[in-house]
């Protein structure tokens, strides 16, 4: 096992449903990687294929090609790259006719053991406690079960957590306390973390770098302040609007919107464009940056039909 | 793997399908025994002289418990366990908590070794509280038991009759598991486990009959199907000879231990084989 490999790397990774031929294509040719104490967002729309991939990843779908790699491992060859794995998958599915505290026990089994007080530190820890953690999972909320899920993806202590849609069915203080935990992880604890959302706002908050998935496909794999300013647009009110365009041509692109300019430049640009404007002449009446949220990068990406409604 | 039994054990003990289809056992002995032990002293009627039995019998008629999973409602019973066991972890999703973390064959292996285990605890317990019951009904009503019991005798009857248990028990499994693998469904699984005990037991019961109509096909099967072999091996473990089947145009079937001891093995061993190579395979969804 190298040390110098990524914690998580999967290479043109694919999966078929149904035959090669005619098949439901929900992955294809997927390919990624993830560093040590990286907190990776996997964003995608519902049925863009992030589950498959999960799935893939923690050996439970065999890829119809391409590898899933764990500390350099092909998790189809050796699973000791997943006993260093905690996951969340499917918002906590568990064993209804037992506790979670028993369900805790049989994971820790299955496992390998975890120390005898690990159980009822991460009940806490995720908000369960001693009285939630007998009651039998049957009677959990949507969001006990989710929090289960958590104490359970954490148990042995994982290198790399994956976690799938963490905070679908919390309420607000939840998502918040999931927030935290999950930056606690990479920054206290020094985990990877690789998070699968649909969530922008929730994968804004807590990750460094976001791989967009769309109709099984990556589409765009950034850091999440490239991905906020590569598209940014700066709104010039001038005259004559097209001297200013020539005036710019040389450098960004530049349309006449009505009685604007429309500049593709990030804001860091500004003085240059106003500086170059001048010298060439223009009055310069107004700039303006237009940032677009992730919300709008996102919805560019995966649906630019949407993107403009 | 210890911990891998473990955690099944911890699953599967008090589930409420252990409590009806395993734990029912032995709960049900102590019921109808009590019952029994009550009617007789309600009734109050002395035991006759014919009614007195031998050691040995009375030995082998306390091992009776063991017969029961052989029997077809009691592997009905072994199918709703055996299929709540393994088809169970597709119907509470909970197979994607525990696949990541151990090998599939491991945690196939520990689920057999669990069921085969707890039906084996149920009626070792059963046959224990039948010896005890026995006893202390026979002291109670007057009819006590027969002098001359030994705890080797007693060993003997119940431990020949764990073994007569072992290949229906091990074979109700294994195909009620590939069941269970194939369609991911308890009552699928259950549902099928039960076509086929019903449709193994009469084939057996009716092969000289239907043998009337195609001799060959029905011999051909008589001897590759396991309903015989089980037949077979049960007379040997029992009687010391072969079930013999005399059909009705004087064809009689009596077959070595060895081939049906070899039968069973191929029709155990294979179905599951195929069904911990399908569940190697299978995608989790």
């Amino acid at each position: 096992m190298s040390s110098a490999a990524p914690v998580l790397e999967l290479s043109s990774l694919s999966k078929t449903y149904g035959g090669r031929r005619g098949g439901v294509r929900a992955v294809q040719d997927v390919s990624l990687s993830v560093g040590a104490g990286e907190v990776y967002g996997f964003l995608g729309p519902n049925g863009a294929g992030k589950s498959t991939t999960i799935r893939m990843l923690l050996g439970l779908i065999t890829p119809t090609a391409g590898h899933a790699r764990l500390w350099g491992e092909d998790v189809l060859k050796t699973r000791a790259g997943l006993r260093r794995v905690g996951s969340l998958v499917d918002g906590g599915t568990f064993y209804p006719f037992m506790s979670g505290r028993k369900n805790l026990q049989v994971l820790s089994r299955t496992h390998g053991r975890a120390p005898a007080d690990r159980i009822d530190q991460l009940l806490d820890e995720v908000g369960l406690g001693a009285r939630d953690g007998g009651r039998k999972v049957k009677g959990y909320s949507t969001g006990m079960r989710q929090r289960l899920g958590v104490a359970a993806a954490l148990l042995n202590d994982p290198d790399l957590v994956i976690l799938d849609e963490p905070v679908n069915g919390l309420d607000a203080a939840g998502i918040q306390e999931m927030r935290a935990l999950i930056r606690r992880l990479a920054a206290e604890q020094g985990k990877t973390v690789f998070l699968s959302s649909h969530l922008l706002h929730e994968v804004q908050q807590v990750c460094d770098r976001v791989g967009i998935i769309s109709k099984g496909r990556i589409v765009r794999e950034a850091t999440i302040a490239d991905l906020l300013h590569q598209d940014d647009v700066l709104t010039v009110e001038a005259a004559p609007l097209e001297r200013a365009q020539a005036a710019l041509a040389e450098r960004w692109s530049a349309t006449i919107e009505g009685t604007r300019l429309r500049v593709s430049a990030p804001r860091a640009d500004t003085p240059e464009v106003v500086r170059r404007l001048v010298e060439s002449g223009v009055d310069v009446f107004g700039v303006a940056t237009e940032q677009r949220n992730l919300e709008e990068v996102f919805l560019s990406i995966t649906q630019p039909e949407a993107a403009h409604v | 793997m210890f911990d891998v039994l473990a955690a099944e054990r911890l699953k599967l003990a008090r589930h409420r399908a252990a409590w009806f289809l395993v734990w029912g056992y032995p709960i049900g002995i102590v019921v109808i025994a009590l019952i029994a032990i009550g009617v007789d002293l309600v009734r109050g009627d002395p035991p006759k002289p014919g009614d007195v039995e031998t050691a040995a019998k009375w030995a082998s008629d306390s091992a009776f418990a063991w017969n029961g999973p052989a029997s077809t409602f009691g592997r009905y019973l072994v199918a709703g366990f055996t299929a709540v066991a393994f088809a169970g972890e597709y119907g509470w999703n909970t197979w994607k908590l525990v696949v990541p973390h151990r090998a599939r064959w491991a945690l196939m292996a520990a689920k057999y070794a669990t069921v085969v285990a707890l039906i084996y605890i149920a009626l070792a317990l059963t046959a224990l509280l039948m010896v005890v019951l026995g006893y202390l009904g026979g002291v109670a009503t007057g009819d006590a038991a027969p002098e001359g019991i030994t705890i080797q005798a007693l060993l003997q009857a119940h431990g020949r009759g764990a073994l007569v248990m072992l290949a229906p028990v091990l074979l109700t499994v294994a195909y009620t598991s590939l069941a269970a693998v194939l369609t991911r469904s308890t009552i699928a699984a259950l549902i099928i486990a039960v076509v086929i005990g019903t449709a193994e037991e009469v084939f057996t019961k009716f092969a000289p009959l239907l043998a009337l109509q195609a001799r060959d096909l029905v011999l051909f099967l008589y001897h590759v199907l396991p309903g015989h072999h089980l037949m077979n091996l049960s007379a040997w473990i029992v009687e010391g000879k072969a079930a013999s089947r005399p059909f009705l145009d004087k064809t009689v079937v009596s077959l070595p231990w060895g081939t049906s001891l070899a039968a069973l093995i191929a029709w155990i061993g294979g179905l599951t084989a195929l069904t911990v190579g399908l569940f190697q395979r299978q995608d989790l969804n």
